[in-house]
């Protein structure tokens, strides 16, 4: 909220800088974002006196004045009528400065010589008026500065009212506050009605339908107006705060709700048919249109403020266009109301009409402010425009606005929460400043009221916090707790992750993290069947924008997207991971089911300076990467795949990864469909892990150490001749599966395709044979290997490469 | 004779110094060592010398014999060393080209300050913790006593999935569903992604937060004020100075908001810190009874206090970063910096 230091100044005086009460509103809550001054468009301009007026001897439109600032006496040439003897005007002086950058010379009009210029409120941007020479008091010092004359520089400060802070949303609110922590008292602006004899229940009356929407409804009737601009003093308040003037009439309704911060209305009388309100719901489909000239079709249960046949207004938000004040408006009729905060809330935001008067009444207005705020504006309208205030005022109340009164407060609960022993006279003497009521109630305990205004105080905390705030943070010592905490299982997902981010950086990936959501299209860029799971999409229903919409499903696509982005910057070399979440939507349970998932990409060269290798990466780099993080779980019996075919991946160069007959994840090259829709031309290689899977098997298990045996191995190689399609892993694990105890292990040491080769290809292993206890000899390990070849021959039908 | 020897040695050693090849070496080792050589040659002639002479002159020859061999012998050894050395200097590579194994990756900024702090934390005591992204309006607002129609829902523009699913727009939530499960006292941290519905140079729509809450009996605001100045100054440094001014969250009471004196301009008034020379960095509060009702715990006997920071920024003022979007760009020039 912008509040205007010199109108602050109207109800509190203030001896501090600018820059230190913004620094003492900041340390009791509220929050000063930003100062900003406000000067003069102008300079060198002062108060004058008109001393004669003669006609121009040559131009009929234009007068010869006489000016004195005073001092001298100035021969200015003027163009405006409204000027006559006597009159104190604006006099910018030669070498002024007038808004726009003008600089007054000293000129010859039509032969006559100019020393100056008289100004309008519009040439020197007080106000709008353009009609003629702006009139200034009489009993102002000739030769004052204008903008000290008129008082026009000002500070304003920007500060962020919390949501419960209602009161502090109006200037009298701030000075409150600012008041409780200088020390200084308040000034209350004096409202004084004098009231015509006709009285307004003769002329209006108001019936209330919804009184929960509703609680009450006060109004008053101001006769014989004269619609017109306001005065500078007001003026000027308003802009500063950042309020646009508009006329006399609703000029006041914004100063008294900035003032007291209680919305208000003006309805010209002539156009209330019936000469009555009546407040009540909206039916279906109520059409309306509001001062801001729109058409909207109410959304039921709205509050409207009608009059006997239609609505003006929608209560508490905004009135309408058709009892708008006009120029010609002679008499008003002025609502002051209080409406129920969160009906109020839901209307602004159905109707996307988040006014100022909204604003605060969702917050929750002083309920002993209504009235007080009537007869100020009340005041202030026949003041300034003229008119007469009907004798009484109308205040329907059916419904009780309920106050609160009496929390109980003990002195030992406060000490508590804060942490150090507080006086008990500081503690009641904080709570005084702000105007809350106490009755001792025993030792250490009170009873405490708070003020109308203070409606988010209603429990004893709400008061402790009033006293920590203005006690000061700063004063409260700093302590440390000493807490016996029960050790909390620490979930072995995340310990899990670290080992994953750790690996996969030693080894060349480099983190990155994307958004959880991302384009609808995804599973179409990735050609998924209609009955796969990673379709069962969650949508956002406010998203900022369609392709940001669709939770995602599988992190693939975000990482295909990097690899795009970086590629197109010029980034080829990419080795990429993530870890996160995936989003399914459950058919069964309101909420969607999360699964946190690891997934990796490679791209290009294996290193950006490929001087020694220039290799580019492939299957089995990705799939290295992959059996180093399972190594490093201890997770060592995941199969590879061939027939877990994922549509997005080429169908000969990917495979599904199982633990246990249970789908973990797949790994492959990316298939060239999907490259070709992404626009990408390099190979992809991608992975993607369900980690919670993985958690499940996961556990820092026991070691227990093995000896190494002190004895040699002897090794054996073979070559197996075997068909295209057998892979190798079928070839181990029947090697394996004869369970040979003197088989250490058997390793691949080479495929081999080609020149020797009529069909199929070759697969040499590399056989170890070694005994805990003793060196083997030649005769013990020909008798087991060959039972092995023969064995795996037998049930391969593979041949030997000799 | 003797004189003769004396010569013969001087010669030899004169060779020997100018010597270089293994093939002078043995040429000087033929000339005078040799069945042919010159000192043989002289001692043929023994039979001359007087025989008073003669074991003087055998000593002496053996000792030249000797001499020579041993120079010979040793000028041969360093000659090996030497050709040895030739061989493998000629073998030389250029150790200023770059190396040959793949390059280490980086992890991302924001999770590496999520790391440093949740280990800071954890060095306090507090446990990590998770909870589910999307999530039940009752636990995101509800439960933290941030009823429907309530103002300080638009402190946070929300994500709707349905009209009680919503993007959790803060760790928060997962305060509530710890403490339905866990008795007090308990201290924990849960670090995670959030989602506003916002987008500029300083918010994206998802961000990274971390909530802790500390709950047991005694708990007082000195108390917070306490954990969280050591954590400050732990992340920001020892000499870190802070402020904690008065706010509001629904979820506590007393709130703080927690400022440190602006790192890039110490406190002078900088752009980073809108001239106010104080930089936003967390927010914090006593636990509102509220909230303790909402979970059975029994306000009278528990008090705790509970915080909550933004990652980015964390991360911004340290790596001096002055645009969020790029921790979501994923631009490896970017991230490869950290
Ligand atoms: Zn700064």
């Amino acid at each position: 909220m912008l509040v205007s230091l010199k109108w602050l100044k109207d109800y509190v005086d203030i001896e501090l800088t600018p820059e230190e009460l913004a620094h003492r509103l900041t340390m009791s809550g509220l929050e000063v974002e930003d100062i900003k001054t406000i000067r003069p468009q102008f300079s060198g301009v002062v108060v004058a006196k008109i001393l004669s007026v003669k006609p121009h001897p040559s131009a009929d439109r234009l007068s010869l004045c006489v000016v004195s600032d005073g001092n001298q006496s100035y021969p200015v040439v003027c163009g405006a009528k409204n000027i006559s003897m006597g009159d104190i005007v604006p006099l910018a002086k030669v070498g002024a400065v007038i808004p726009g950058g003008y600089t007054i010379k000293s000129s010859l009009l039509r032969g006559e010589k100019s020393d100056g210029m008289l100004c309008s409120e519009a040439e020197l941007e007080i106000g709008d008026d353009e009609s003629g020479i702006m009139h200034l008091p009489a009993d102002l010092p000739l030769g004052l500065p204008l903008e000290k004359a008129l008082n026009i520089e000002d500070t304003v400060l920007d500060i962020n009212i919390t949501p419960n802070r209602s009161d502090c949303l109006s200037i009298i609110g701030i000075a409150r506050e600012v008041a409780a922590i200088t020390g200084k008292k308040i000034k209350f602006p004096t409202v004084k009605i004098k009231e015509s004899n006709e009285d307004i229940n003769s002329l209006a009356s108001v019936k209330i339908i919804d009184s929960d929407f509703c609680p009450r409804y006060t109004a008053r009737m101001v006769k014989s107006i004269k619609v017109g601009s306001s005065p500078v003093w007001m003026k000027t308040r308003l802009e500063a705060v950042g309020m646009r003037a508009i006329n006399n009439i609703v000029d006041v309704t914004n100063f008294v709700m900035l003032e007291m911060g209680q919305p208000l209305h003006a309805f010209d009388f002539r156009f209330l048919e019936e000469e009555k309100i009546i407040v009540r719901k909206s039916r279906e489909n109520e059409e309306f249109i509001s001062l801001d000239g729109k058409s909207r079709i109410l959304p039921a249960d709205t509050l409207l403020i009608c009059d006997g046949v239609k609505p003006v207004a929608i209560g508490g938000i905004m009135g309408g266009l058709n009892s708008e004040v006009k120029e010609d408006t002679q008499v008003v009729l002025l609502e002051s109301a209080y409406f129920n905060p969160s009906s109020i809330r839901r209307s602004a935001r159905k109707l996307a009409m988040p006014t100022d008067a909204a604003f605060r009444f969702e917050r929750g207005i002083d309920p002993e402010g209504v009235v007080r705020a009537l007869n100020r504006a009340a005041q202030l309208i026949s003041e300034i425009s003229g008119g007469t205030i009907c004798k009484n005022y109308i205040d329907e109340y059916p419904k009780k606005i309920p106050l609160t009164k009496d929390i109980p407060l003990r002195l030992d609960r406060i000490r508590q929460i804060i942490g150090t022993q507080i006086k008990a006279k500081d503690v009641t003497g904080i709570l005084r400043s702000i105007g809350m009521v106490l009755k001792q109630k025993g030792k250490g305990t009170y009873l405490v009221t708070p003020p109308s205004c203070r409606v988010d105080i209603s429990r004893e905390i709400d008061l402790i916090e009033e006293v920590i705030r203005l006690y000061g943070y700063d004063h409260v010592p700093v302590t440390l707790p000493v807490v016996d905490v029960k050790e909390m299982e620490l979930t072995p997902r995340l310990d899990m992750e670290e080992r994953i981010r750790q690996l996969l950086t030693g080894s060349g990936y480099t983190e990155i993290v994307n958004y959880s959501f991302g384009t609808p299209q995804a599973a179409d860029i990735l050609s998924l069947p209609e009955n796969d799971e990673r379709r069962k999409t969650v949508m956002i229903k406010n998203p900022l924008g369609e392709d940001l919409s669709a939770m995602r499903t599988t992190m693939i696509c975000g990482l295909l997207e990097t690899a795009k982005k970086n590629a197109d910057n010029g980034s080829f070399n990419l080795k990429l991971f993530e870890i996160g979440r995936v989003f399914i939507n459950s058919s069964k349970d309101e909420l969607p089911e999360e699964k946190n998932m690891v997934a990796g990409l490679l791209t290009g060269e294996i290193t950006d300076e490929f001087w020694c290798s220039g290799k580019t990466v492939d299957f089995y780099l990705l799939k290295g990467s992959l059996e180093n993080i399972l190594f490093d779980l201890k997770i060592n019996n995941c199969r590879y795949i061939s027939s877990s075919i994922e549509p997005f991946l080429h169908p000969g160069k990917s495979c599904g990864i199982y633990l246990n007959d249970k789908k973990i994840g797949f790994l492959g090259e990316v298939h060239p469909d999907v490259l070709e829709k992404i626009d990408f031309k390099n190979n992809l290689y991608i992975f993607e892990i369900n980690l919670d899977i993985l958690e499940r098997v996961y556990q820092k298990k026991k070691i227990s150490y093995r000896e190494i045996s002190k004895f040699p191995a002897v090794t054996r190689d073979v070559a197996f001749v075997i068909p295209d399609a057998m892979e190798a892993d079928q070839m181990i694990n029947i090697v394996l599966d004869q369970k040979e105890d003197l088989l250490e292990k058997v390793i691949i040491f080479d495929v081999y395709k080609g020149k020797g080769i009529a069909e199929g290809k070759s697969l040499g292993l590399r056989f170890f044979y070694r005994a805990p206890d003793r060196t083997l000899t030649d005769l013990e390990t020909n008798a087991v290997h060959d039972r092995i070849v023969r064995n795996t021959v037998n049930l391969t039908g593979a041949k030997i490469r000799t | 004779m003797i004189n003769e020897l004396k010569q013969l040695e001087i010669n030899a050693l004169a060779e020997l110094q100018t010597a270089e090849t293994e093939e002078h070496f043995s040429n000087i080792r033929t000339k005078y060592l040799g069945r042919k050589g010159l000192l043989t040659g002289l001692l043929r002639n023994i039979s001359q010398v007087p025989d008073v002479e003669k074991p003087l002159l055998g000593k002496l020859s053996n000792e030249l014999k000797n001499l020579l061999n041993a120079k010979i012998e040793e000028a041969l050894q360093q000659q090996a060393i030497r050709n040895k050395e030739d061989v493998l200097l000629k073998e030389k590579i250029d150790v200023t080209l770059p190396g040959n194994a793949i390059k280490c990756g980086r992890i991302h900024p924001v999770i590496q300050i999520r790391r440093e702090i949740c280990s800071i934390f954890v060095s306090f005591g507090f446990s990590v913790v998770e909870g589910p992204e999307i999530e039940l309006d009752y636990y995101n607002f509800e439960a933290l006593n941030i009823p429907h129609d309530h103002p300080a829902r638009d402190m946070q523009d929300t994500f709707y999935i349905s009209d009680n699913v919503v993007l959790r727009t803060h760790t928060s939530p997962v305060q509530i569903r710890i403490m339905e499960k866990v008795r007090p006292p308990l201290r924990i941290l849960s670090p995670g992604k959030v989602y506003r519905r916002d987008s500029d140079v300083s918010h994206t729509p998802m961000f990274h937060q971390i909530e802790g809450l500390l709950v047991d009996k005694g708990i007082s605001f000195g108390d917070l004020k306490g954990i969280l100045t050591a954590f400050l100054r732990k992340i920001f440094g020892e000499t870190t100075t802070l402020r904690f001014r008065p706010s509001f969250f629904p979820f506590t009471e007393p709130s703080a908001e927690v400022d440190i004196r602006c790192v890039m301009c110490g406190g002078k008034g900088c752009r980073v810190c809108k001239q106010s020379g104080w930089l936003e960095i967390l927010g914090s509060g006593m636990v509102d009874p509220a909230v303790f009702q909402n979970v059975n715990y029994d306000s009278e006997e528990y008090t705790g206090f509970a915080f909550g920071l933004g990652l980015e920024r964390i991360a911004m003022l340290k790596y001096g970063i002055s645009d969020i979007r790029l921790f979501f760009e994923n631009d490896i020039r970017f991230l490869k910096q950290f």
